[in-house]
């Protein structure tokens, strides 16, 4: 019966809607509640930016995402070059790449990159975008000066010397002036005819349910010409929704898969893709006042709490348990002291000598949200943490709120209302280069709403610590400092540092050339589906 | 008969207005200034007090109630906080999809819960009657959202013969009556033809029983008279009390969607209020209330209008 | 879900001879199904009341050893949820919060709903106008979506969901009230009761509320079962109980992602919300025929 119902279904769709499946369509259902803005700066975190961001778009500094088997490292993009003045070190030149054109057929200069700055930063600009703005803002805390010095070479001015800059510029997507002045001057329009210079473009969207895109055969990197199709995004934030969808053969490929229908999608000849990337998966904890995260021994006794084998357990082996902030083996982990590992007895000792027990029991609130880009399974496994720290006597209080709620409240900060009087957020972070890593959480100039130090941290010996690495344009040495930074985030047990995920995407047997990079992003020009 | 429409006008227009008064009030009762989920967290004093007057939330309440009636009257329904996309066009693609799933699960109900509410009416205190009557109760006391899952767990789960989510291989966009996307909707129309099966069979049976009580009805019987023509009457007094009934659930069920379409992720308005929600949307939020409220609103004069046409007894009452 | 339009058709007062409210337990007793139900009804609230007696185990204590465990395991015959807890313990206990937010919204709109209808039917004229056209536009929203549509504004918690279902049965509440004190205000010996000069609070407290509470309770008895599932409902979506409470909408929800591996396990909540459902509707069914009252 089985068989001959999926028979008369393959043959419904083969009469229906063959021409297009025979060429190559890839139906990717995506873990975010809806189409990422498509503008060039896309909301929905790492998720959005992986596909709205760079499929339409490219940024003037790329990400390798060729290799699988080594961490990426950066790559020319729309720049084909950069350098910083040897004599001043704030002051960056970037060689913009000749003949570029937008999806739109115009042509990118180094004015069109200015233009672009000025959309995020320049808020009496006219084609400034608060949507865009409050994306990619806070991706660039370096930029104070820009210009266009001839139509190929722009000019780059830091705040303070910054080796840091090329990381950020990568974030920002370069899209096209000539496209918003045919929409009327309205990101609105824009938004459903958007004109980038990326691989892709978009074909259509329904809010919500879909989004197309198609090749764009004119790219200025070969290589990166895609060999589908046609590549089609479906929100399906609801991971029992993603798994049925890939098992009734509605979508292809789907983006973390639930832990426990891992084993019944490989029994159904599924492949489940996995890598380690530059991601953990933290409590960021608040540094304001009242908070009761401030004592290093509460922090620890919570770090101490946490099962992570446990964890493990819960995710069906999809995880790497958290030694420190950054992944285990990672060339800044450094030496760290401070072990992370369960250890109830120390962390209610901890507890005690902070001054909490039967008399003063520690309660205190923590933001958490049902799903999200990078936040894995964030319901059971917050309530399993949960249950860990009751073990050792605290007990948590969680405020659940939507992932996009989420990151606006993340950029507000502790102290801002939006925050709810919590003590802390269960956040994912992106930590692929010293700035997203380290320093976005930490320095003290960046506590909201100037950046994203969502706690209010501000210690001196850090903000030390994050001026060398600024100023330490020599890779090696950079490298030291970074290692120190590490050992600081661990020792002080700055976060509830819990796990790192794995990446983990199941696709059906048809998916065939996808090369999982050690990235956030991925490079979807290289896939092709069989038959 | 146009005395009695006009009245009933008069009766719904005050009404209207106290739904509306309600939908606009929700925003002003969630807990926090309305304006915080609107402002980027960096927002500077400036753009909040430009804000402020751009939402008009500077004014006295009347005023700004009365600003939001004419535009909402213009079909103008705001703006959505989360996507910027205008609430309106997100609306209408909504309640389309919402409107094709509930339509088909109130004729699926009314079908079967004529035919059960007819049988166990028609023999009544029989075995027959008992069965179609614990069906029926069986209908209004499940956890329709509950019985979903359980039909998602035999006929995706187990069977693999339906999907378990969405509208079909391209979502909502390129729906057409085919194979491929109606199979899609039959869980979901399933699941939501339960409730009101069960209501409908309940008037009817109750109805049923009741004509067939009258004298003169069993009077007939006593004689003989073919059941045919009892048939007949039985129907033709029935019929404008089921049919108001099953207008009142059509009405219920598109204001009740968002349990049914969470569980299926059909893209209906229910599936959008739980977005609104989660998102603290609250533009997006009272627009959506808005409009199926108002819908029920005209329903329910509707069907009451239709029903004194059919039965001009009901005027009198 | 929604509640069958409430019959407005006046319900007629009744007449109460001395021995009308032994022959409605007469009535009652010889029903079975209606019994049984009670049975049910009684056992589950025991249940509630006595859970960490009755309980085999910690509702809360959590294992990632023994997670999503089969129906029949030993030691667990319930199985186990997705964070390794009992699942019968953990359905004893969400008794408790269930019943509970089911329960509670009914019972408290029953009195603010009878006070609300029987001041507008008792005294009439401009302040029923008032009253019952207020009631009106409350009663204009399906109730699923007034429900939803309060408590999401209002955020999700305990307290809000229980203020946001009252707020939605006091108008199907307050209108059958409204009617049956119109209804047996006019009735002779009132207008008698008046015409001799008593004062309104006493007819009110011996002819009305005689004569019409009965009805309304037999009428929010009814409503029980649409709370308790909308109720769950909510926490079902997420806007009611909050992790980790054991209540049988969250587990329900919580669980919902677990039906590729233990779907049996997975739909045990909601079993609890229907057999609950219908044992308060049975009983409310038989109370009625039980009291004679058509609705």
């Amino acid at each position: 019966m089985r068989r001959v119902f999926h028979t008369l279904t393959a043959m419904t769709v083969l009469s229906l809607a063959s021409p297009v499946l025979a060429q190559g369509t890839l139906r990717i259902g995506m873990t975010a509640s809806d189409i990422p803005l498509t503008t060039g700066q896309p909301d929905q975190g790492g998720e959005g930016q992986r596909f709205m961001g760079f499929t339409l778009y490219d940024a003037l500094v790329a990400w390798d995402l060729t290799r699988s088997d080594k961490p990426s490292g950066l790559i020319p993009g729309l720049a084909t070059g950069w350098s910083v003045d040897a004599n001043d070190k704030t002051k960056w030149t970037f060689r913009i790449r000749e003949g570029v054109k937008f999806h739109d057929g115009s042509t990118l200069t180094a004015d069109a990159v200015v233009w672009n700055f000025d959309k995020l930063l320049k808020s009496d600009a006219p084609q400034f975008d608060q949507r865009q703005a409050s994306q990619g803002r806070s991706r660039i805390p370096a930029v104070a000066a820009y210009r266009a010095v001839d139509p190929l070479t722009l000019e780059i001015t830091t705040r303070a010397p910054d080796a840091t800059l090329p990381y950020q510029l990568a974030w920002i997507g370069i899209s096209s002036p000539a496209q918003w002045e045919k929409k009327g001057k309205n990101w609105q329009e824009v938004a459903k005819e958007p004109s980038g210079t990326g691989p892709w473009k978009l074909a259509g969207f329904t809010p919500r349910e879909r989004a197309e895109l198609v090749p764009n055969k004119d790219h200025w990197d070969k290589t990166r010409i895609p060999k589908l199709d046609k590549l089609i995004l479906i929100p399906l934030p609801e991971p029992n929704a993603r798994t049925a969808a890939l098992r009734s053969g509605q979508v292809d490929w789907i983006e973390a898969p639930a832990p426990d229908a891992v084993p019944t999608l490989k029994s159904n000849g599924f492949q489940i893709v996995t890598n380690v990337y530059p991601h953990n998966w933290t409590w960021h904890f608040s540094s304001a006042e009242g908070s009761p995260w401030n004592d290093v021994r509460v922090r620890k006794a919570a770090n101490l709490a946490v099962d992570r084998e446990g964890l493990k357990e819960l995710l069906g082996g999809l995880m790497v348990p958290a030694e420190g902030f950054m992944p285990p083996g990672h060339q800044w982990f450094g030496k760290p002291t401070f072990k992370l590992k369960r250890d109830l007895a120390e962390a209610k000792k901890l507890l005690a000598e902070a001054g909490y027990g039967p008399g003063k029991p520690f309660v205190t609130k923590i933001l958490i949200s049902p799903s999200g880009s990078g936040q894995m399974q964030p319901l059971p496994m917050n309530e399993f943490i949960q249950q860990n720290l009751a073990d050792a006597g605290m007990k948590i209080d969680f405020e659940v709120v939507e992932w996009n709620t989420l990151i606006n409240i993340w950029r507000a900060g502790a102290k801002h209302d939006s925050s709810r009087g919590a003590t802390g957020m269960n956040y994912s972070y992106f930590i692929q280069d010293p700035f997203t890593g380290f320093i976005r959480h930490l320095q003290c100039n960046l506590q909201p709403p100037a950046g994203t130090n969502w706690g209010h941290y501000c210690d001196k010996e850090m903000e030390g610590l994050f001026d060398q690495i600024r100023t330490t344009f020599d890779a090696e040495a950079q490298n030291k400092v970074l290692e120190k930074v590490h050992e600081k985030y661990v020792n002080e047990a700055l976060f509830l540092m819990v796990t790192h995920d794995v990446n983990a995407r199941a696709m059906s047997g048809k998916v065939k050339g996808f090369v999982q990079a050690q990235n956030w992003f991925q490079n979807f020009s290289s896939i092709s589906m069989a038959p | 008969m146009l005395s009695y429409i006009l009245k009933r006008l008069a009766l719904t227009i005050p009404v209207a207005f106290g739904v509306s008064i309600v939908c606009f009030m929700l925003v002003h009762i969630a807990p926090g200034d309305p304006l915080t989920s609107v402002l980027p967290p960096d927002a500077s004093a400036q753009l909040q007090s430009e804000m402020r007057k751009l939402y008009g939330f500077d004014r006295p309440l009347p005023v700004q109630y009365g600003l939001w009636v004419m535009k909402t009257l213009q079909g103008d329904l705001g703006v959505s906080i989360a996507t910027g996309r205008p609430v309106a066009s997100e609306l209408g693609k909504a309640l389309g999809n919402t409107l094709m799933l509930a339509v088909l699960a109130t004729m699926i109900g009314f079908l079967f819960g004529c035919l059960f509410g007819f049988v166990a009416g028609y023999f009544r205190d029989s075995w027959i009657d008992r069965l179609a009557s614990f069906v029926s109760i069986i209908g209004v006391s499940v956890p329709h959202y509950w019985l979903g899952m359980v039909l998602v767990i035999i006929f995706s789960v187990q069977l693999n013969w339906l999907p378990a989510t969405g509208a079909g291989p391209g979502g909502s966009a390129d729906w057409a009556w085919d194979w491929v996307h109606v199979r899609h909707l039959i869980l979901p129309a399933m699941t939501m033809s339960v409730i009101p099966m069960g209501i409908i069979a309940r008037t009817v049976r109750a109805l049923v029983a009741e004509i067939l009580s009258q004298e003169f009805v069993s009077g007939l019987r006593a004689k003989g008279l073919l059941d045919f023509g009892v048939f007949r009457h039985v129907v033709k007094n029935a019929a404008p009390t089921a049919l108001a009934v099953m207008g009142l659930q059509l009405g219920y069920l598109l204001g009740g969607s968002i349990l049914i379409e969470t569980v299926f992720s059909w893209p209906g308005t229910g599936f959008l209020l739980g977005q609104a929600i989660f998102q603290r949307d609250l533009p997006l939020l009272q627009g959506t209330i808005l409009v199926l409220a108002m819908f029920f609103v005209a329903l329910n004069l509707i069907v009451d209008i239709v029903q004194s046409m059919l039965d001009p007894r009901v005027q009198r009452a | 879900m929604s509640m069958a339009a409430p019959a407005l058709t006046a319900i007629a007062a009744i007449e109460k001879s001395p021995g009308y409210w032994a022959g409605v337990m007469r009535r009652f007793r010889r029903d079975p199904v209606a019994m049984a139900a009670l049975i049910i009804v009684l056992a589950l609230v025991l249940m509630a009341i006595f859970a960490p007696f009755v309980a085999p185990a910690d509702p809360y204590r959590s294992s990632m050893i023994r997670r999503l465990r089969p129906i029949g395991t030993p030691g667990f015959p319930l199985g186990t949820d997705e964070l390794g807890r009992d699942m019968l313990s953990r359905l004893i206990h969400g008794a408790r919060l269930s019943l509970l937010m089911g329960v509670t919204p009914v019972f408290i709109a029953f009195f603010v709903g009878s006070a609300i209808g029987i001041t507008a039917g008792f005294v009439g004229g401009k302040v029923n106008t008032v009253l019952m056209r207020t009631i009106d536009v409350f009663f204009a929203f399906p109730s699923v979506l007034l429900a939803i549509a309060l408590s999401g504004a209002l955020g999700a918690g305990i307290f809000n969901g229980l203020l946001s279902l009252t707020i939605v049965f006091v108008p199907p509440i307050a209108r059958i009230a409204e009617s049956v004190t119109t209804a047996v205000r006019k009735i002779e010996y009132i207008e008698a009761a008046r015409a001799s000069g008593a004062s309104a609070f006493r007819i009110v407290r011996i002819h009305v509320l005689g004569n019409v509470i009965g009805p309304i309770f037999v009428y929010a008895t009814g409503l029980i079962s649409v709370s308790l599932i909308l109720a769950s409902g909510l926490s079902f979506l997420g806007l009611g109980v909050k992790p980790p409470e054991p209540e049988w909408g969250l587990m329900l929800n919580t669980l919902r992602n677990a039906i590729y591996v233990q779907p049996w396990v997975a739909a045990l909540p909601g079993l609890m919300i229907f057999i609950t459902s219908i044992s308060f509707n049975l009983l409310s069914d038989g109370l009625r025929s039980a009291m004679d009252i058509k609705a």
